[in-house]
């Protein structure tokens, strides 16, 4: 049995402690000791994008990062972008442009958008499928959801504001 | 699942070289884990002898890009992200600023950090051919020493290194070019992103007078492992600039290519790519245009 450690990081704007093996993985982290089974498990080894979430604000695969490297850190989920109930501007985006089919792909999908947009209110269509490069989708093929992204950055123009 | 091991996270790279030269056999370095992690997930071979891993994440010597001396130093354990949207490196290294942008995707660039890129000597590291043209060299050290060696140098085999076992990568320094090339990075993978390299190509050049003043080509993943092409380079230097110039020495690191590896079944196929992509690559450098996929 290996050792466990107290591991304290920031989840979804909130300072958690957990009792932990260090060396599983973050998505297993998530699903399995915080119960946020929003984050899914594609492939396992950092090619489909499933299992994005958020460290430090920027784009990771879950599946790629090990327990003990999250100390210290800031995570976002697709948990977190919900508020009071009302879907972020992306999520509302998503489901009105028909981005959503077997809905797999769409956390990670949205939180790579999501990360874009916080940094790039104004990204072009290369910009966006940068972005988004990481995350497959078997059902849309991608035209769907780099329209919710541009919709999204239309308003956001607009507004001036995604969400924190 | 990942099987149990042990992991130290060393606060500063004396830590880190303290533990290196007091354990024994089984430790495996892990930086942005994006091979090593999935790499143990999969009980890969590669990692089956790994009992202890040492994180390198958060020591502070292994981080920043600097400029001193015009000498660029970077980071062993910067990610392709903080590379290549560096100002130094775009304006001094553009190729390898392209190089590190066609890593992987935004979530693994975001991770992988560019010494975790070549350290294990896989042909398809991306960041090689550019670090070669550039003539990168390599810092490397142990408890208490610490030695400089040039990447073609450090780079023995396939899948081999020179980097011992109680040693780690702390920096990678580029001389900043005395003059200036033209020049492009060329991948070609089976889709655009999260792609493994089957042919990469690093071509810088400088022409004076209408001739070539210096030239430069790597290659990676279509050989066993990146190599600079001397011999070709220093056959070509001075030869005016014609037509014929380019498509001799096109077909001639096709031929370099082919004595390297011999006849595999792809030659077929990769031959008259090589080929064509150096044409293009040295036409684009020499009458400007291209830079695109």
């Amino acid at each position: 049995m290996n050792k466990m450690i107290n591991l304290k990081f920031k989840l979804n704007g909130k300072k958690v402690t957990i009792k932990t093996e260090p060396h599983i993985r973050l998505i297993d982290l998530l699903r399995d000791k915080f119960n946020l089974t929003g984050t899914k498990e594609g492939c396992g080894i950092g090619e489909c994008g499933a299992c994005t979430v958020l460290m430090n604000k920027k784009a990771v695969n879950s599946c790629l990062i090990l327990a003990v490297q999250v100390s210290g850190s800031e995570i976002e989920t697709i948990e977190s972008l919900i508020e009071g109930g009302i879907l972020n501007p992306l999520q509302k985006n998503f489901l009105l442009h028909g981005a959503v089919q077997c809905g797999f792909c769409t956390p990670g999908m949205i939180l790579s958008s999501y990360a874009l947009l916080r940094e790039n209110p104004n990204p072009d269509e290369e910009e966006i499928k940068e972005a988004i490069a990481g995350n497959l989708c078997r059902c849309t093929g991608y035209k769907q959801i780099i329209e919710s992204v541009k919709a999204t950055a239309g308003e956001l123009k607009k507004t001036k504001r995604l969400k924190k | 699942m990942i099987k149990p091991v042990d992991i130290i996270l060393p606060k500063d790279l004396n830590d880190a070289l303290a533990i290196l030269s007091e354990k024994d056999a089984g430790i495996q370095i892990i930086a942005g884990g994006t091979d090593v992690v999935p790499g143990l997930a999969q009980e890969s071979n590669r990692f089956k002898n790994a009992r202890l891993l040492v994180d390198i994440n958060k020591i502070k010597e292994l981080k920043e890009i600097t400029i001193e001396n015009g000498v660029v130093s970077i980071g062993a354990g910067e990610t392709f992200s903080n590379i290549l949207d560096n100002p130094v490196i775009k304006a001094y290294f553009p190729l390898l600023a392209k190089a590190c942008g066609t890593i992987g995707s935004v979530q693994i660039r975001n991770r992988a950090t560019i010494a975790g890129n070549f350290v294990n000597n896989a042909p398809c590291a991306d960041s090689v051919p550019v670090l070669l043209v550039y003539d990168a060299s390599l810092i490397i050290e142990s408890s208490g020493a610490k030695r400089e060696i040039l990447l073609g140098d450090f780079l023995s085999g396939p899948y081999k290194t020179q980097l011992k076992e109680n040693e780690i990568v702390t920096r990678i320094t580029i001389p900043v070019p005395a003059k200036q090339f033209a020049g492009d990075f060329y991948k070609l993978g089976r889709r655009r992103a999260v792609a493994i390299s089957r042919i990469t190509l690093a071509l810088l050049l400088s022409i004076k007078e209408s001739k070539i003043d210096e030239i430069r080509i790597a290659s990676g993943a279509v050989t066993p492992i990146g190599t600079r092409f001397t011999e070709l380079e220093n056959s070509f230097t001075g030869k005016n600039i014609y037509e014929v110039t380019l498509k001799n020495l096109s077909a001639d690191l096709g031929r370099n290519i082919i004595k390297v590896t011999g006849l595999r079944w792809s030659s077929e196929y990769k031959l008259p790519v090589v080929q064509q992509v150096l044409y293009q690559m040295l036409h684009n450098a020499v009458y400007g245009g291209g830079n695109d996929e």
